[in-house]
């Protein structure tokens, strides 16, 4: 009875901090990766890891970096497993190019490409800040740097990202 | 505050809010303030793809006995010569090099548990040069369970974690390939070395009086100064 109703609960904590955090897990394996398909295969052994060591979670106000962490994790598991050649964006495959699926804003096209297009070292950090709204010191622990390399990566990927657009 | 230092501020996080009174009296830097914001607001658009229904995986039933049988550690006597030959033994192994491979088939789940365990708790892996205090090393690794000092290396993590059903110190030091896991399980007795392997990662278990002591490594990690440091700064005090 009391497992039972300790199974529930511990069904019902998972569920809402993946439905809160599931859309930032998609998101960020998808700008890590670079490619839907592997996105995809990546939060699902992220959700699967996370139900397994949920109970490492102690608090929940952490739980967004905690999951961003396992991503983060699975995804350099799925490269180390299948040894992915460096992406050539003139040849994308159909998965790659359905994250820079034509959108009618040009402007977000470009974008979207311009981002693509950025080293591994300048995306990760951007996608962060910008889209998981981390702090750079938040950055740093997250991907293993000090915070000096971290504000050296943000300025030159939208140094970057300001030249490219300037010249589409 | 300079037009420098300001845009250098602004080029890493736009929505920096500093810098106000440089702000007030530069146009310029006004100018490139608003284009840093528009970039970051075009950026943000760029990167919220669309996101598929939420798959969720098939997931395992989990045994909920060793959570809610979790206990303390039990304190047990044990006599000081015994540990000091014990201890003594490993580290002469350690120094020759000495890997014996487990046969491992009653403890494979320990291993097991290690390594997920491991996965559960990403955080601590992070490479720092901040070490815990005194005080927290103290009270994760308590004066009664085990006497544990600095010269194992930089202590930068150091948490309580459910091992089997024990809660056991968790410490993380820094190594020179990354950060190193060590497990302190004085419940958690095994007949010889065992080692571990995982993705990206590799370890051994060393069996220390009637208790063990888990480290784990990156892959290419060099983990016998290690285990020599950290059998030298760990005694069982159960």
């Amino acid at each position: 009875m009391h497992s039972n109703k300790a199974a529930t609960e511990r069904r019902q904590r998972f569920d809402r901090q993946v439905g809160v955090y599931h859309q930032d897990m998609y998101r960020y394996a998808a700008w890590l990766s670079r490619d839907k398909t592997i996105a995809e295969d990546v939060v699902q052994e992220a959700l699967l890891r996370a139900w397994k060591s949920l109970d490492a979670l102690r608090d929940d106000s952490s739980a967004k970096q905690w999951l961003l962490t396992i991503v983060r994790r699975e995804n350099a598991r799925y490269f180390e497993r299948k040894r992915l050649e460096t992406v050539d964006i003139d040849n994308l495959t159909a998965s790659q190019a359905a994250l820079l699926a034509e959108q009618p804003d040009e402007e977000l096209d470009e974008m979207r490409r311009a981002i693509y297009e950025l080293e591994d070292d300048y995306r990760e950090p951007l996608v962060l800040q910008v889209l998981m709204g981390f702090s750079t010191n938040e950055i740093a622990e997250q991907m293993g740097l000090k915070q000096g390399a971290v504000l050296t990566r943000l300025h030159r990927a939208r140094a970057k990202l300001k030249d490219q657009m300037a010249k589409s | 505050m300079n037009c420098e230092e300001y845009r250098a501020a602004i080029a890493t996080d736009p929505s920096f809010d500093g810098g106000a009174g440089h702000l007030n009296e530069c146009a310029d830097c006004q100018l490139y303030r608003s284009e840093m914001q528009a970039l970051d607001q075009k950026i943000n658009r760029a990167l919220a793809i669309d996101v598929p229904e939420l798959q969720m995986p098939e997931l395992p039933e989990l045994s909920t006995s060793k959570s809610d049988n979790v206990t303390t550690l039990r304190k047990r006597s044990w006599a000081p010569p015994t540990w000091f030959a014990m201890a003594a033994t490993i580290v002469v192994a350690a120094l020759l090099g000495v890997r014996l491979i487990g046969t491992g088939i009653e403890h494979e789940s320990l291993a097991d548990e290690i390594l997920a365990h491991l996965d559960g708790e990403p955080n601590a892996l992070r490479v720092t040069d901040v070490a815990i205090t005194d005080a927290r090393l103290n009270t994760v690794v308590p004066a009664d369970i085990a006497h544990m000092d600095h010269s194992a290396g930089l202590i930068t993590y150091a948490q309580t974690c459910p091992i089997r059903g024990y809660d056991v110190p968790h410490l993380v030091i820094q190594g020179e390939r990354g950060p190193v896991t060590i497990l302190l399980m004085p419940e958690e007795n095994i007949s010889g070395p065992q080692r571990l392997s995982g993705e990206n990662v590799n370890g051994v278990i060393l069996p220390v009086g009637d208790g063990s002591i888990a480290i784990i490594g990156e892959r290419d990690e060099r983990l016998d100064r290690i285990e020599e440091s950290v059998l030298k700064s760990v005694a069982w005090r159960t």
